[in-house]
């Protein structure tokens, strides 16, 4: 099928506003009277608060109010689990937890009040470690009444009675793992981990809140998901749908999952209830890494049973994630890690045990992968330990397990859509695979490696699509995905433009407020916006087109079915000659000048196509994660689809420094179908940059739950510099078109982040014989790691 | 005490009242309405408050507005002259280097300075030169590119 939009690299919609520095974001709105809003945070990892004064600060002038615990209400909110006050109450958990807040005139101003809070805690033993604190009797427990915590029905969540700081528990049985590892040739056990990295989006979190005259609330947020933040905040303040709004009808200064739950806007709501006046409450830097959601930490230990010939036939995963003190999205990614597991292998014998755990770290978020880039960490990179212990080569390893699509995966699912193997002769073939690579003289040591990654997006969902007609026939798509940088107003326009026949400049799109445009459940997560409301516009403009026949049937003489549209015109399709233009159907009710446009539809007031899209999810056993085969065998699926990827690179590895230098990317993902190719190169280079900075810097380093580096300087993010040459970053789009997705397409946000760091680690362990097991691969874990290689070839030697 | 002050940003004079501790960056966006001026990190370490001042590259944000008395400053605001675009801005367009935008205004004033400074730098110079401003969406490769077919345009229209 070929299509005139769609398929096409148009220019996006919010370039030309974001180059010339008109693109307005929440960070850049005030409110007449506006206050502003500073946090005071806990010092301490656990401890009780035993006083807080807050009547020096109030008496400071400018200061509109000061609130605490007290003045919060007293339902907890939460993610998953609601285990969070607005304000600590009687505990802090976690270094950077909430005491107290202020609302001021100026930042300043409340700056100087939050000095003059006097707070008295008493210490409390703590938890760091997420080993530790998954014992059966840890050195403290993080939420003593969690038992009695209310739990959210979806996800469905599992506590543990003898393990006081688990808050899920998810599992997989597959077939029987025991007698897999008894028929294996090979055994490999193996334990990796990854640290607590921020997602760094550029604009920090940032909202305003204000009271409205009747009691209802409007919230301005720089966030992701306003629905979900609306279903939040009716939950806390017990108000009813219709007074809660939430507007992000701007740009989203990135998110990559940072933005998903809430952070600023239930104290900024207090603030505001206390003082009639809108609040504004924004995010230092320092602020997003101690207390703005980190990716949650993994241990993974995973044993699998080889044959010789190069099978997996056994793979046994336990897990351990560390929630930091309150949960979040972390029950929910500790679930879809699953997911992760099960996406690209063939795996007749699969068991998995994931526990989420409470500790006394900075707290938790969704991050770009959503559990799947921890898990794919540690299954690529056990890969290429297999491959050379069976003396196979890592592609021909990895050819021989893949799935493909019909077969059935580890959780039930008939896989479909798989362009995995594309993926992987593509990368293959880039990086020159079956070439040897030339060696350097010096301690540079060349090498080049490889990993598999995937994403799938979740179910069930549900999208709601409005598309408008205006009285010059431009199209008016009304939306509430986000617009964080992903491009999903230009991939909605390319539709609604596509469907009606006509160019770009046609089509309008307007989005993000609760009040004006439709429910779109979860928001852009789970690179869904594309497949989920993609499909919904798409129905909606059929809607729309529909109505527009109808009503144009006494005009045109013609059924409806004998219709079509193109062009700004209706026209019949047995005698083309017979058409009219869309303004024909707008009455002008009084005409200031002649030929001025109509203002409104006879009858019907005005054309709005409607539609929903809905992802349902099948059931599946709360033990083995399977959905029943009969289910399964009609469709039925855990998730909405799985994008997948590969990446080879080739690096360079300095013996004496540790340095490591990423010298050439390839990346392929399957997109499903690209609806504009170059914003799926965008995505992919991005993703890319993003686990390669993952891979070789980035870790929020913690001494006693305290961030030890809260800033660029510390934090090390990737600069251009540390990329590699425009032209040794070679980007392949595979297509493996969706049943279910709009003209084929899946979505692309997350799918390419995941097998960078692997495909490094790789590559790190062809060149200098090191494999690096927990990440970040620090200069130092290169040399220690040399080092203990050198020790023990001495030893064998000495034998 | 705030003190008067007189500022001239993208050719316009400006008289504003400000705390002699207030950064340029904050002077420019909340006195003056320049919100194209981004503020990420405030500590001088990711470049998106980058401005240009008598010429040269500055993070406005470790700049105090007093110290750019007298000084010719543009924002990405001036940088298109007439209602035309800068070769840099139809580049950044054209070459999907923009996503979420908010490193934008920063990275195009900084390329700008280096292809003043540099007019045939390479391509190995731009991303040198760039190493002071953060990008998390685009990991950089269209960024670079648009700055090497802007480059090659400035120096055919020179």
């Amino acid at each position: 099928m070929t299509h005139s939009v769609v398929g096409k690299s148009v220019t996006r919609l919010d370039a030309l506003a974001k180059v010339t520095g008109q693109a307005k974001y929440c960070t850049d709105i005030k409110l007449p009277g506006m206050l502003h809003a500073k946090v005071l945070r806990s010092p301490y990892a656990h401890a009780r608060i035993l006083s807080i004064d807050t009547s020096k600060a109030e008496k400071l002038q400018g200061v509109r109010v000061v609130i605490t615990g007290e003045d919060v209400p007293p339902k907890r909110f939460g993610a998953s689990v609601f285990d969070q006050h607005v304000l600590a109450r009687s505990v802090v958990r976690y270094v950077g937890d909430p005491v107290a807040a202020v609302a001021a005139d100026t930042i300043e101003i409340a700056e100087r009040a939050l000095e003059l809070i006097h707070v008295e805690y008493e210490g409390m033993p703590a938890v760091f470690d997420v080993e530790e604190a998954w014992q059966t009797s840890p050195a403290a427990v993080v939420h003593p009444d969690l038992p009695e915590y209310q739990l959210a029905k979806f996800p469905s969540l599992q506590l543990v009675p003898e393990r006081p700081n688990v808050c899920n528990y998810r599992t997989v049985r597959c077939g029987d793992v025991e007698k897999g590892f008894q028929e294996a040739d090979l055994i490999i056990e193996n334990r990796f981990t990854t640290p607590r990295i921020q997602h760094c989006p550029f604009e920090p979190h940032v909202c305003i809140a204000q009271l409205e005259a009747d009691g209802s609330l409007t919230i301005y947020a720089g966030r992701q998901s306003i629905f979900l933040a609306k279903q939040y905040l009716c939950s806390l303040f017990e108000l009813p749908p219709s007074k809660i709004r939430v507007i992000a009808s701007y740009y989203i200064g990135g998110g990559f999952g940072s933005k998903v739950t809430l952070y600023t806007e239930p104290i900024a709501v207090v603030l505001a209830i206390k003082t009639q006046r809108p609040v504004r409450l924004a995010y230092t830097r320092e602020e997003m890494f101690a207390s703005g959601g980190t990716r949650v930490p993994f241990v993974i230990h995973i044993k699998d049973g080889v044959k010789r010939n190069g099978s997996i036939i056994a793979r046994k995963m336990m897990m351990l994630l560390d929630m930091g003190a309150y949960a979040g999205s972390g029950p929910f990614i500790t679930r879809n890690s699953i997911y992760g597991i099960v996406a690209g292998y063939r795996l007749p014998n699969l068991k998995v045990d994931a526990y989420a755990v409470y500790t006394n770290q900075p707290i938790v978020a969704s991050f770009r992968g959503f559990g799947t880039t921890q898990v794919v960490w540690a299954i690529e990179s056990q890969m290429d330990i297999i491959a050379e212990k069976l003396k196979m080569d890592a592609v021909e390893l990895r050819r021989k397990n893949l799935l493909k699509e019909g077969d059935m995966n580890a959780t039930g699912e008939i896989v479909h859509s798989i362009g995995l193997r594309e993926c992987l002769d593509k990368v293959a073939d880039l990086i020159e695979w079956d070439k040897n690579t030339k060696q350097e003289k010096g301690s540079w040591k060349r090498g080049k490696g490889l990993a598999l990654g995937n994403k799938y997006s979740m179910a069930p969902t549900a999208a709601v699509g409005v598309v408008k007609v205006l009285e010059d026939g431009t199209i008016e798509v009304r939306e509430s995905a986000d617009e964080m940088g992903q491009g999903c107003i230009t991939v909605l326009a390319q539709i609604a433009a596509e469907e009606f026949g006509v160019s770009m400049d046609r089509v309008k799109v307007v989005w993000g407020d609760t009040n004006f445009t439709p429910y779109f459940s979860r928001g852009s997560t789970s690179q869904r916006s594309t497949f989920n409301l993609g499909n919904a516009v798409r129905l909606a403009c059929q809607d729309a087109k529909r109505q527009l026949c109808e009503i144009a049937t006494q005009k045109l003489q013609a059924p409806p079915e004998d219709m079509d549209i193109k062009d700004g015109k209706i026209y019949v399709r047995s005698e083309r000659s017979k058409a009219i233009d869309i303004k024909e159907l707008f009455t002008a009710e009084r005409e200031l000048l002649p030929g001025e446009f109509g203002n409104y539809v006879e009858k019907k007031g005005e054309v709005v196509g409607k539609a929903v899209s809905v992802t349902p999810a099948a059931p599946s056993d709360p033990l083995t994660a399977q959905i029943p085969s009969d289910i399964a065998r009609q469709g039925g699926r855990l998730t909405a689809f799985y994008g997948y990827a590969a990446q080879a690179v080739e690096v360079l590895v300095n013996t004496e420094t540790g340095e490591i230098k990423v010298e050439r990317i390839a990346a392929a993902t399957d997109v499903g179908y690209p609806l504009n190719p170059k914003m799926c190169e965008q995505q992919i280079e991005g993703g890319v940059s993003m686990g390669l900075s993952s891979a070789l810097w980035e870790e929020v380093v913690l001494d006693r739950g305290k961030v030890l580096n809260p800033n660029f300087r510390d934090y090390k993010v990737a600069s251009a510099s540390n990329m590699p040459k425009i032209d040794n970053v070679k980007v392949s789009i595979v297509i493996a078109p969706h049943k279910d997705g709009p003209y084929g397409a899946k979505g692309t946000g997350e799918t390419q982040m995941t097998p960078t760091a692997p495909a490094i680690a790789n590559a790190v362990y062809n060149a200098v014989g090191v494999r690096i097991r927990d990440l970040p691969m620090t200069r130092e874990k290169i040399i220690v790691g040399k080092r203990h290689k050198n020790e023990g070839q001495q030893k064998k030697q000495a034998r | 005490m705030k003190q008067a002050l007189e500022l001239k940003v993208n050719g316009q004079l400006y008289e504003v009242f400000v705390e002699p501790w207030q950064s340029l960056a904050e002077v420019l966006r909340e006195e003056l309405g320049f919100t194209g001026v981004r503020v990420s990190c405030n500590t001088g370490d990711c470049g998106s408050c980058t401005v240009i001042v008598d010429g040269k590259a500055v993070k406005s944000c470790l700049m105090l507005a007093p110290q750019a008395k007298g000084k010719e400053i543009i924002t990405i605001e001036g940088l298109a002259q007439d209602g035309k675009l800068h070769p840099l801005q139809e580049a950044f367009i054209d070459h999907f280097a923009v996503q979420c935008g908010y490193c934008t205004s920063g990275m195009i004033l900084m390329a700008k300075t280096l292809l003043d400074e540099s007019p045939d730098a390479t391509e190995e110079e731009i991303r040198a030169g760039l190493s002071g401003n953060f990008c998390r969406c685009t990991g950089y490769v269209k960024i670079v590119e648009a700055i090497m077919a802007a480059k090659e345009k400035m120096n055919f229209a020179r």
